[in-house]
């Protein structure tokens, strides 16, 4: 058989030059000309996300965002999504915690029409009473549903336990029941009012186009959109308790749902990089020290994980993984076990590079595709990053070491104070969990 | 819209190689199909396939468990396996100078796999499929529709009776002789394709995959392809009811109709995307905006070629909705368009955005090189990924109204309807 070949030697690859500028009336204009593609893609950011919002009306930044698509004073419903999509465009729209996002990818020649539709929607929607209605009970329902999937439930219940009381990041950023439940469309008209505005907005355009056309195209549809909004909310978010087992049953579970997790970073942690590096040796790869000790040796579970979820304040770490009913415990105790190792010991020179070499040689292969540029461009707005972020990307990685990674799981990984949250069947698992010691143990009953 | 390139080659032991060079960015698609999937497996043997293709990273002569992965991700890359009715698919994607690593990963554990099995690693494995099948089955609402649905349109016996992820029962009895007849028997350059996609000099490519590949055996006997025969249509209305932890009603309606390849699949194929794809489809507008019967609609085809493939649709009740009435709401718009036949304004729309899709899909060198194989491993015809849309565009009402009313006809219809377990009882 013939020997390990070795690599040839690498072709340079640089993240592609985009230009920035701000219109007179504040909006951010992003280019980036990617003249041997077919398709473009439009993002169009505002800051109207969930921190945008106060929490008594919690869920009416998403429902804003979706309501969008529904219409313009001009087209119905019906006439706009016939309009968009027989010129091939799907408009999406949508938010997060730190900002929304209205876009489409479309072919190039598409670009003059699809702009003109999208600054419509987002300059004169027509925010319909049944419209507002319907989407409100589909979330409603869509509640229901994830308390249903055993996946979902342990995200949500995560948030709701890790984060103190008065924190808002304890919650999805789609709201509460009992929020959405009392919003009505006059919120929505007037969140609209006061948070779409050029001044928080940036449009993002990357793909097949030339600049001056996509620029002319953006001073026609976008260049006297009027108005001036508020920013965000700050807040600081503060964790809930300190070590602790949280059981929600839910019987008949053939698996047990696992979250291991505490607060983490934010988006301008100085120890982004080391941090990064670290969540992907402990579970962001396959051939990480997680996913190998519990599916690889043990066999307890089909994946896993863990990872940061870096937002524009602290948002959470969590390990996790699906393992069957009966090795529920040992698998809690393996995962926290895997925490512990990670900040004893500073891992291995090889171990190291393995991951380290993964983050640095995949970095083309997520910018293949118009939208994924597109996206790459957004932090760039949305947290002010410094323009040349990907240019020293591979950079920045490439000089973590063993010492920084160990250092910053020292001081990101705290075992001690993890919540322990399991979804699954409490007559199995109460027993085990109580005499496991694993901490306090609360079980929430199923609803 | 830019026509994919392609170059083919035939080894002397049978592997097809399907070459499409694109060296716009620093990257290459290593993707390898097998023409084995569960639709080979055996009664008693459920599931193999698929768990055959985790043993595929556990290692072979020259590679250790692990090492696969680990290989290829120090390197930059991605990786991953799927199996599915017709086949299995192994697939990477990487820097372009690491492109040779790929090919001698893949070529190894083709030409000797066996050496490096072990009942550890199968045990292990079985544990983590039964896992995989506990995630997305057994633990999920809703979990079981697919594994149900299969069972109800194709007839006990048939080689797409059963579903790809098998039994925990055939599971358990999996066997290290089972591993080893397996690959003797389906895995061998005569029953692959293999596809590059991206930046690489052709020759070089060529060379590798004959330095590779070349010297491995073909398997003189090959068996013949199962017989999938089955009707054309059920031949009667079928209909089962599911009571699950669901906290909402859901309808999921199967037809058998013609295979993927055929006219009369591409037609079908125009008329799932008319009936559910956008906001302005016909059951979106209808049952989720105006009549407010269902919380969602989906409506798709299966690309599958053996005997029947299926036409299938899935609807979310809204609380308060009957089954009785989402029933209803759904067959008449089903029945409109087979009736009345698509406007032109429908047939420009699902055109035009499918033309985006596919070039949207295009993009990745990834997804081309999966698409080359597919077509190549089903067909014998790569080409056929520079007409998928032309062979949308070809699609007129008339074949739309009467490929729907060939096959969405009462009695080629299964009915699964889940309800929740509270209700049910």
């Amino acid at each position: 058989m013939i020997t390990r070949p070795v690599a040839g030697a690498p072709r340079p690859y640089r993240f592609p030059d985009f230009d920035h500028q701000r219109l007179d009336n504040g909006l951010g204009v992003w280019l980036v000309p990617l003249p041997d593609r077919e398709l473009v893609s439009i993002h169009l950011l505002t800051d109207a996300g969930a921190a945008s919002e106060d929490e008594e009306h919690a869920g009416i930044a998403a429902l804003t965002a979706q309501l969008l698509v529904t219409g313009t004073e001009r087209l119905d419903a019906s006439a706009f999504a016939e309009t968009t999509e027989r010129l091939g465009i799907e408009v999406g729209s949508e938010s997060s915690w730190d900002s929304a996002r209205a876009g489409f990818t479309a072919l190039g020649s598409k670009l003059d029409d699809g702009l003109a539709l999208l600054a419509e929607m987002l300059r004169t929607p027509r925010l319909d009473p049944g419209e507002f209605d319907r989407l409100k009970s589909e979330r409603l329902n869509d509640i229901l549903q994830a308390r249903a999937d055993p996946g979902r439930l342990a995200d949500e219940s995560f948030l709701r336990e890790v984060f103190a009381d008065d924190v808002p990041y304890g919650r999805v950023s789609a709201g509460r029941p009992e929020t959405v439940e009392a919003l009505t469309v006059e919120y929505a008209r007037a969140f609209h009012a006061t948070h779409y505005a050029p001044n928080v907005a940036d449009i993002i355009i990357a793909g097949a186009i030339t600049p001056d056309d996509a620029r002319a195209a953006i001073e026609r549809h976008l260049g006297d959109w009027e108005g001036t909004a508020p920013t965000h909310r700050t807040f600081e978010p503060v964790q809930r308790g300190g070590r602790r087992v949280v059981l929600i049953d839910r019987p008949g579970s053939v698996q047990s749902e696992l979250r291991v997790g505490h607060l983490g970073i934010n988006r301008h942690d100085p120890r982004y990089f080391p941090a990064m590096v670290m969540a992907a040796l402990l579970g962001g790869v396959f051939g990480s020290r997680l996913n190998l000790r519990l599916r690889e040796e043990l066999g307890y579970t089909y994946g896993a994980r863990s990872s940061f979820d870096p937002r524009r304040a602290t948002g959470p770490f969590i390990a996790s993984a699906a393992v069957q009913t009966e090795v529920t415990v040992d698998a809690i105790r393996e995962l926290i076990g895997q925490l512990e190792r990670i900040r004893e010991r500073q891992p291995e020179e090889p171990e190291l590079a393995e991951v380290r070499d993964f983050l640095v040689g995949v970095f083309p292969l997520r910018f293949e595709t118009t939208s994924g540029i597109a996206s790459a461009i957004e932090p760039l707005a949305v947290y002010d990053q410094r323009h040349d972020w990907w240019q020293r990307y591979r950079a920045n990685l490439e000089t973590v070491g063993a010492s920084d990674v160990h250092r910053a799981a020292r001081e990101l990984v705290r075992p001690d104070e993890a919540l322990i949250l399991v979804v699954g069947d409490a007559s199995a698992l109460r027993a085990d969990l109580e005499a496991a010691g694993l901490g306090p143990l609360e079980v929430v009953p199923a609803t | 819209m830019a026509q994919v390139p392609i170059q083919r080659h035939l080894l002397d032991n049978g592997l097809r190689v399907v070459l499409s060079r694109d060296p716009r960015a620093p990257l290459v698609a290593v993707n390898l199909w097998y023409d084995v999937g569960s639709k080979h497996e055996k009664a008693g043997k459920t599931g193999f396939a698929h768990l055959f293709e985790h043993m595929m990273f556990q290692g072979s002569a020259n590679v250790e468990k692990g090492q696969h992965f680990s290989l290829v991700q120090a390197a930059g890359g991605t990786l991953n396996a799927s199996t599915w009715l017709d086949r299995t698919n192994y697939f990477e994607t990487l820097p372009g100078h690491e492109l040779e690593l790929a090919l001698w990963l893949e070529a190894d554990r083709m030409a000797s796999l066996l050496p490096a099995m072990t009942q550890e690693k199968l045990d292990n494995q079985r544990d983590v499929v039964k896992n995989e099948r506990r995630w997305s089955v057994d633990n999920q609402p809703y979990g079981s529709w697919d594994e149900k649905m299969q069972a109800l349109v194709y007839p006990v016996g048939h080689p797409y009776h059963h579903s790809t992820i098998g039994s925990m029962e055939d599971l358990s009895a999996a066997s290290l002789e089972d591993v080893q007849d397996f690959f003797a028997t389906w895995y061998a350059p005569n029953n692959a394709v293999l596809t590059v996609a991206g930046d690489f000099e052709t020759d070089e490519a060529l060379a590798m995959i004959e330095r590779h590949f070349g010297p491995i055996p073909a398997n003189a006997s090959l068996p013949a392809p199962p017989d999938m025969t089955v009707d054309a249509l059920l031949g009667e209305e079928v209909r089962e009811t599911v009571a699950d932890q669901v906290p909402l009603p859901r309808i999921y309606l199967a037809h058998r109709i013609p295979v993927f390849g055929t006219d009369a699949f591409d037609a079908l194929d125009v008329a799932a995307d008319i009936l559910g794809a956008g906001r302005a489809s016909r059951l979106y507008a209808s049952l989720v905006r105006e009549q407010q019967v269902a919380q969602d609609a989906s409506v798709f085809v299966f690309p599958i070629v053996g005997g029947a493939s299926m036409f299938a649709l899935w609807v979310t009740a809204r609380p308060g909705v009957s089954i009785e009435t989402l029933e209803a709401a759904t067959l008449a718009e089903l029945d409109r368009l087979a009736s009345k036949g698509p406007s032109d304004a429908d047939l420009e729309r699902v055109n035009n955005l499918h033309a985006a899709h596919v070039a949207g899909m295009l993009e990745r060198i990834s997804e081309r090189a999966d698409r080359l194989s597919m077509y190549t491993c089903l067909f014998d015809q790569p080409e056929r990924i520079n007409e998928e849309t032309s062979r949308w565009t070809a699609v007129d009402a008339a074949r739309v109204t009467d490929a729907l009313r060939a096959s969405l006809r009462p009695e080629n219809r299964v009915t699964l309807t889940y309800v929740p377990a509270e209700a049910a009882s």
